[in-house]
């Protein structure tokens, strides 16, 4: 039972002399999942379940006594069912421990801030009938689907709404929807099995291809059963959206004011993000504004409004992503910290791109691609991919072996496509997905492949 | 060091145990269905001090899963709303929305009648589960399981933590220098302490089962430049459980320091000596993911075809263990990562040989899995959170020990590479492939140390990449637990280090992850 409200927190938190400023947040998440087998050939659900959450936590920031220029923070969930005087003066307490540079949230915004589209309003409406209207195009689409074995498929929606309530007496609301589904078919023939998993998250319902999923995944299930393993060498690859996501929003981190202020690897103005480069120029921006983008949103955190900002031109970093705490602690004036990536197409197609090396590797899936956000390397074991050769006039599927790379090495020969495409990714728990709206495919150039 | 106190079960809750017991009628308004409520809190608080900062979080998680089991399908229910009249209308409203649920006319029921007690304890044979329960308790009598400790991690409060770093962060900077890593070059450094108190709650018509784990750990990071190094100790239990000792950091340095020079492995086929969290990823990533029996019910393991076949996929050296009831790791004083008493399914935990000499054994499940294959029920039904799906997860998965000590190994090695820091891993259950990052390697020759160390061709991790069976036909040799003597060995699990899982991409969750020392060769590395 719930024996105070966020306006109790609020006052309370007015109260503590220490207290300096806060940010209190209240989400609400509301989930549906289910999970579909083949059972005798029909779809089965395996599980079906609903889920409903409430919380609330306050980041704190107290002022420290004999400490010029430093300030304390503690960043707490509250329990509302327990008693808010004991939780808030053991929060002040912790926090009066803990040691910061100190700095100040931003003035409360003076115009009203733009409506964003970072929901689906169906979804927002009636999640169980938003489910219900996905596992039916999940039913159609396996009808549809022919040629290999269906063996699974999860579908998950939720629905994010978030308070924002600031001690400068700014308050912030903003929903967001989650939709992530997958299919998983296999294959079998000349005394081989294997299978292919698609997996595609969205914002918008309507955004998630199911149909796509479905007949990708079966395609490439077949294709399994054609598939050689890769000769060591080094060559050019083709990589698609889903890569450039992961990859660019890692990376984005160099341009971030906590890796400048904790000296951590990262670029200063004028420098250039890839070393050396000679192919197509990155031009790249953060967009929090971006219509059903991963991480759309009109303010973050501390409560700076959030614009689009271009942070690449041509190559050249023009632009940090400077929070309001890291903005003040190095002199900077705060930007846009939050938003999803967005790069500027090529000119060239893909079939251009494919033909632009006399044998090109383009990865269909990695297997679990880790990027090392601080050197900039990457590499994965390659799951499935096809060997273009230029001079055979062949395309060989291929699988297993591994691919190493580096941003700093192989794209400095960068081709992008001029095909765009918007993706989303998130990670359950955290506040924000990563999103991407740009080439759906880069050519890198000169990458280590072992057989 | 004698363990002398258990963690016990929340006072605040026990009205809330007391009350959910009263759901089941509700929950199990058919008959025929098989009803049961799974309950969680963890509080976590993580403190840390780096070169600029000293910080803390605390944060918190409760609910409560409603769950009916139909005979056809697995319904969830979950809520952090846990006033008793709003979870009885839920609960109200739940039953009469899966007795709404549409049946597939073709669908194949599959009733679960709930165990006894007798029934569930019939695998068990840890006695550190066992001495908790006594003599068979009756049907809904309350027992509670909690993990032993020393000194109370509870108790440790925010300043003595604090004050733990700070000295701890010392002993990193004055290391560093002594080695020759001047504050310079020391980039970033930070020590980081965390505490999750995890409560749970399983209830059906004959059970009423709690615990408590403390889940204890000090995270060490350093770096200079983009390189980096990291140290991590912790397990269930005190805070015994976290003594850094100056030799493990300066191991930390030392390879930071190599790193500095490392050279470019060129891919190919290496003779390789892993070591115990390495082995721990091989295991996993081989025939742990693929013997998880809801993969296997989803018709996405070949484990499962193979397991009926009887075909060999390793060698004599290919025993792999899955085991939740590791209650005292390795030689050390505390639980492993991966351990707890009984899954969030209420089913208690015990070791299962996963693949023996090479042969596949039966999977591990979670309920509906083990209904759908028609295998014994066993500890895995994990989730992320209460707000999460429940899948068939590992806990503690690891190869058995071997014969040999590391001196034995090292000389069986004779020229190759060390390989001790794992960089992530992915499973690939029905094509057979592997994947194991390798953070770096360090160079052997004659069977000693070169002190030269070794990246993937790109600078950055190596990936150790094959078939399976391959993979596991290649192990030369084992170590032993203790593998740094010659005496026998008196501990009876392998070291288990405190790891996550992610289920392919998602869903994450803690699990142990270590075993022995072990010799593989023509090993592909990239």
């Amino acid at each position: 039972m719930a024996n105070w409200d966020l306006e109790a927190l609020k006052a309370s938190l007015r109260q503590q002399t220490e207290v300096k400023d806060w940010v209190v947040v209240q989400d609400s998440v509301r989930r549906c999942e289910r999970y579909f087998l083949s059972e005798s050939g029909n779809l089965a659900t395996d599980q079906d379940r609903d889920s409903r959450q409430l919380s609330v936590s306050a980041r704190i920031f107290v002022k420290l006594a004999g400490k010029l220029g430093r300030q304390g923070e503690i960043q707490k969930r509250f329990i509302q069912s327990r008693p808010l005087e004991p939780q808030v003066r053991a929060a002040v307490e912790s926090a009066l421990l803990t040691d910061h540079q100190a700095w100040s949230l931003p003035a409360k915004p003076a115009s009203p801030l733009p409506e964003l589209q970072s929901f689906d309003p169906a979804i927002a409406e009636d999640i169980h009938g938003a489910m219900n209207k996905l596992t039916g195009k999940i039913h159609q689409a396996l009808a549809q689907t022919s040629g290999a074995q269906f063996n699974s498929s999860e579908l998950f929606v939720s629905l994010h709404e978030r308070e924002l309530h600031y001690s400068t007496g700014f308050v912030h609301r903003a929903k967001q929807t989650r939709v992530y589904g997958e299919a998983a078919f296999s294959a079998q023939g000349r005394g081989i099995s294997d299978e292919y998993l698609e997996t595609r998250w969205s914002v918008m319902g309507d955004d998630l291809p199911i149909a796509e999923i479905f007949t990708e995944a079966s395609k490439r299930a077949q294709m399994m059963l054609e598939v050689k393993k890769p000769a060591t060498a080094n060559l050019a690859v083709l990589v698609d959206s889903e890569v450039l996501l992961t990859l660019f929003n890692g990376h984005l981190s160099q341009l971030s004011g906590a890796n400048r202020y904790h000296d951590l690897p990262h670029l200063k103005l004028g420098e250039p993000l890839i070393p050396s480069a000679y192919g197509d120029l990155i031009t790249l921006s953060l967009d929090p504004s971006l219509e059903g983008g991963a991480d759309t949103v009109a303010v973050s955190g501390d409560g700076t409004p959030q614009m689009k900002r271009v942070l690449v031109k041509e190559n050249c970093v023009v632009d940090l992503m400077l929070d309001q705490q890291h903005a003040q602690y190095l002199g900077e004036k705060a930007s846009v910290c939050r938003g999803s990536v967005v790069v500027e197409p090529g000119t060239r197609s893909k079939a251009e791109l494919l033909s632009a090396a006399p044998r090109v590797l383009e990865i269909l899936q990695f297997s679990g691609l880790f990027a090392d956000e601080h050197s900039g390397t990457f590499s994965s074991e390659i799951r499935l991919a096809i060997l273009h050769d230029r001079e055979t006039g062949t395309s060989t599927p291929i699988k297993g072996g591994s691919l190493s790379g580096s941003i700093n090495e192989n794209f400095r020969g960068l081709g992008l496509s001029k095909e765009v495409v918007k993706r989303s990714h998130f990670e359950s728990g955290s506040p924000a997905g990563s999103g991407y709206h740009g080439p759906a495919w880069a050519l890198l150039s000169d990458v280590s492949i072992t057989g | 060091m004698d363990l002398d106190q258990r963690a016990g079960f929340s006072s605040d809750l026990q009205p809330l145990r007391s009350f959910l017991p009263t759901l089941l009628p509700v929950l199990g308004k058919k008959g025929d269905w098989y009803p049961s409520i799974w309950f969680e809190r963890k509080s976590n608080r993580s403190m840390s001090v780096n070169l600029k900062q000293t910080q803390v979080s605390d944060s918190f998680s409760s609910g409560v899963v409603l769950r009916i089991y139909d005979g056809y399908t697995l319904h969830e229910q979950a809520s952090d709303d846990l006033e008793p009249s709003r979870l009885r209308q839920l609960a109200e409203e739940f039953a009469a929305r899966v007795q709404g649920a549409k049946i597939h006319a073709q669908a194949i029921s599959r009733p679960y009648p709930c165990p006894s007690w007798r029934e569930r304890l019939k695998q068990v044979t840890e006695k550190e589960i066992l001495d908790q329960i006594g003599s068979l308790p009756a049907a809904n009598q309350e027992v509670h399981f909690g993990v032993r400790f020393q000194k109370d991690p509870r108790g440790l409060t925010v300043e003595e933590a604090t004050v733990e770093l700070k000295a701890l962060l010392k002993r990193i900077l004055a290391i560093a220098s002594e080695e020759g890593l001047p504050a310079q070059e020391l980039s970033y450094a930070l020590a980081r302490y965390s505490l999750a108190e995890e409560e749970s709650l399983f209830i059906d018509s004959s059970v009423n089962i709690s615990q408590t784990l403390l889940r204890v750990a000090v995270t060490l990071v350093t770096m200079s430049g983009a390189n980096r190094s990291i140290h991590r100790v912790g397990g269930l239990g005190g805070v015994e459980s976290l003594a850094v000792h100056d030799s493990e950091i300066l191991e930390m340095i030392s390879d930071l320091k190599a790193l500095k020079n490392a050279q470019r492995l060129a891919p190919g086929k290496y003779r390789v000596l892993f070591g115990p969290e390495l082995s721990g990823v091989i295991a996993h990533e081989a025939f742990g993911h693929a013997q998880e029996g809801d993969t296997c019910a989803r018709g996405r393991s070949r484990a499962w075809e193979l397991h009926q076949s009887g075909e060999k996929v390793g060698n004599q050296n290919a025993t792999i263990v899955n085991n939740p009831a590791i209650f005292k790791n390795a030689d050390r004083n505390h639980a492993a990562w991966g351990s707890y008493y009984f899954d969030e399914e209420g089913w208690f935990s015990s070791e299962q040989v996963l693949l023996k000499e090479g042969v596949l054994q039966s999977p591990m499940t979670n309920l509906t899995s083990a209904l759908r294959l028609g295998v014994p029920r066993t500890s895995n039904g994990k989730r992320e959170t209460w707000a999460n799906g429940v899948y068939t997860r590992q806990t503690n998965t690891y190869f058995s020990p071997g014969p040999y000590t590391l001196a034995d190994l090292m000389k069986k090695l004779g020229d190759g590479f060390v390989a001790t820091q794992a960089a992530g891993g992915m499973e690939d259950p029905k094509g057979m492939g592997i994947q194991v990052g390798l953070g770096w390697l360090r160079e052997v020759k004659d069977g000693a140390l070169t002190g030269r160390v070794f990246r993937g061709a790109a600078g950055g991790d190596i990936q150790l990449t094959g078939y399976v069976p391959d993979v596991l036909n290649s192990i030369v040799a084992k170590s032993k637990i203790e593998a740094e003597s010659e005496a026998p060995d008196t501990a009876r699990f392998p070291l288990n280090d405190s790891g996550g899982c992610g289920k392919y991409h998602k869903e994450f969750v803690n699990a142990g992850c270590g075993g022995p020392w072990m010799l593989l060769e023509n090993v592909t590395l990239g």
